[in-house]
């Protein structure tokens, strides 16, 4: 009985360590597959690179303003736009309705404001490229030099 | 429903008498700087794409600037609207529930916020709630916030809060008038009681609050406040000053300085949420002239809550705890049943939500109150009240356990409905003013059904 029971434990040890290799590996391979979209900004903004939880803390509406004391103002696609889905995923490591609960919260507790819906990647270029302390993001082929890439260190 | 079409009707036709003013601006700079695009009439959605084809050279951008400086800095106007259906076996819950059902839950809000300079922002919210005898759906100012920040250095911020204040507890209780924010119709009544709402909501306030980076891992904000709680309302006070002579106190309660706190930790991913608060809330009652057989006194009740959430892309788990502790002053008078009693109350939910696709999402959840922890079933209350006063009182009413299910169905990202059933054994949260012993005894056991269509933009 007890030799039975050792065996099914180690098995399921192994089996649960099988799962989290797997699920690494395939954590991994969707953190490489990410590089078609940049975070851009206003290029009137100062800054060149910001840090992960820098960005985090935009997006989530915490974060007001740029290192030099000018407003931020962040634009975002529709909550179900297939760039919006992965730049939360694998940019900010969030998934949307996360976002848009957090964003909630700050609205109707009169705590923050929501950022500012854009319907397209070109009007999100063009808002961008038009609003001073503006950040969004883009596909790589959308991007022109009416927007600054910011890099994510 | 037809409360609902009409309420929506009213909202949006304010979002358009809004718009008309806006009518000077160039309509590029309209939806930049005044209101997200998506929350604008259809006129307004035109004017963007064509903007979008019209490529931005440097006096486009240098013209922006300049208007944007002008401009009330990036005004936004949110609101909501919701009606709920609610019917019962037996009691009744937001109106007379167990006669055929009833409309009588209705929520809508509007809210304005600006940000004059970077670090500053102003914002407001006019709400209206309609539910059973104790809200009877004027509008009130739910807040109205004077937010400076002091120090911003990436993911770390600081600053102060004045004015009147949601107060924050638990994951819900700051939006708990926003159905797209609750994970239910009715939140967890055992931690979140509609009755005492009020009490609890939002009060005169000053408040520090910090968001603190710890290193890779995750974030911990912190909230702590002094503020004077709206204690003047029929339902609370029915609640406090339970008097058997007459079915509301005569007096009034007294708005004294109280304290509240609040921290989350979060990971960086918001998959792990966990929360701690605590209030320590004072009121004392001032009896109506020397008739009033309730005397001067004051009450302090001191709850701490934990609150834990964890988030996966489909489905989320979430549970909180609260241990209430209440102590009266024993001046009340030997008379009453509150006199020098103190006590600890006892709640906790655990609730499981699903999001079967995007627009469709379930949950379950049990939810379990005790009035008095070291008397779960309220048979030692019961039995010295009988002894002690004479006064027969039902032990369920010392207690409540509701079992939830419920489907919800985000029809648009503004629009949704949602039904849920509640079987429920115990009355412990149940509106006094609603259920006035006049009207019989209330049941143990019984059902409560409830629909609701909500929209917010």
């Amino acid at each position: 009985m007890i030799p039975t029971f050792l065996s099914y434990f180690s098995f399921s040890i192994r089996a649960f360590i099988c799962c989290l290799l797997l699920l690494s590996a395939f954590v991994a391979s969707e953190v490489w597959a990410n590089e078609h979209f940049e975070i851009v900004i206003y290029p009137g903004v100062g800054e060149k690179e910001i840090s992960h939880n820098s960005l985090r803390s935009i997006f989530s509406m915490r974060q007001k303003t740029w290192p030099d004391g000018t407003k931020i103002r962040v634009f975002v696609l529709p909550d179900d736009d297939q760039l919006h889905e992965i730049v939360s995923k694998e940019k900010l490591n969030v998934f949307p309705y996360q976002l848009r609960s957090m964003w909630d919260r700050l609205v109707f507790s009169g705590t923050g404001q929501a950022p500012i819906k854009v319907n397209s990647v070109e009007e999100m270029l063009t808002k961008v490229a038009s609003t001073p302390g503006a950040i969004g993001y883009l596909w790589r082929a959308k991007i022109d030099d009416t927007v600054t890439v910011l890099q994510i260190k | 429903m037809l409360v609902f079409v009409l309420l929506s009707g009213e909202l949006t036709a304010q979002a358009q008498i809004i718009d008309p003013s806006l009518k000077s601006i160039e309509p590029s700079q309209r939806a930049v700087v005044l209101l997200p695009a998506g929350e604008l009439p259809a006129q307004a959605l035109e004017s963007n794409a064509a903007t979008a084809t019209q490529k931005p050279n440097l006096f486009n951008r240098t013209t922006n600037w300049l208007r944007s400086r002008n401009l009330p800095g990036d005004l936004q106007i949110h609101g909501f609207a919701s009606q709920g259906y609610i019917t019962t076996s037996d009691n009744d819950v937001f109106g007379n529930s167990n006669n055929g059902g009833s409309f009588g839950l209705t929520e809508a809000g509007l809210n304005v916020s600006v940000r004059p300079l970077p670090k500053l922002q102003l914002s407001a919210q006019v709400l209206s709630r309609r539910a059973g005898k104790g809200n009877d759906g004027m509008p009130r100012l739910d807040y109205a916030i004077l937010d400076y920040q002091l120090y911003s250095h990436e993911a770390n911020q600081y600053g102060i809060r004045i004015g009147r204040l949601k107060n924050p507890f638990g994951f819900y209780n700051e939006t708990r008038d926003v159905a797209h924010t609750r994970p239910s119709i009715l939140l967890p009544q055992s931690i979140y009681f509609d009755r005492t709402r009020n009490l609890g909501l939002s009060g005169d306030s000053i408040q520090l609050y910090g968001e603190t980076a710890i290193g890779s891992i995750g974030t911990f904000s912190t909230q702590l406040g002094v503020f004077w709680p709206i204690v003047n309302d029929k339902d609370t006070e029915v609640s406090l000053i339970a008097s058997r002579f007459s079915p509301q106190p005569l007096g009034g309660l007294n708005r004294d300085a109280s304290f509240i706190g609040r921290g989350i930790f979060e990971t960086n991913d918001k998959r792990l949420r966990l929360g701690i608060s605590g209030i320590w809330l004072n009121t004392s009652y001032d009896p109506h002239g020397i008739t009033d057989p309730v005397r001067s006194g004051s009450l302090q009740f001191t709850p701490i809550y934990f609150s834990a959430q964890y988030n996966a892309e489909k489905w989320s788990i979430t549970s909180e705890y609260a241990i209430r502790h209440f102590k009266y002053d024993s001046t009340f008078s030997s008379n009453m049943l509150i006199n020098g009693k103190d006590f600890f109350g006892e709640s906790y939910y655990v609730q499981g939500e699903y999001r079967f696709t995007p627009k469709w999402e379930g949950f379950i959840r049990y939810d379990a109150l005790y009035t008095d922890r070291s008397d779960r079933n309220g048979k030692e209350f019961q039995e010295e009240l009988l002894t002690k006063y004479n006064l027969p009182i039902a032990a369920h009413s010392r207690f409540a356990k509701d079992i939830t299910v419920g489907l919800r169905w985000n029809v648009t990202p503004e629009f949704m409905l949602r039904a849920e059933y509640h079987r429920v054994n115990g009355t412990g949260w149940l509106s006094r003013l609603d259920n006035p012993s006049t009207e019989g005894p209330m049941s143990q056991h019984w059902d409560l059904y409830a629909i609701q269509a909500s929209y917010r933009f």
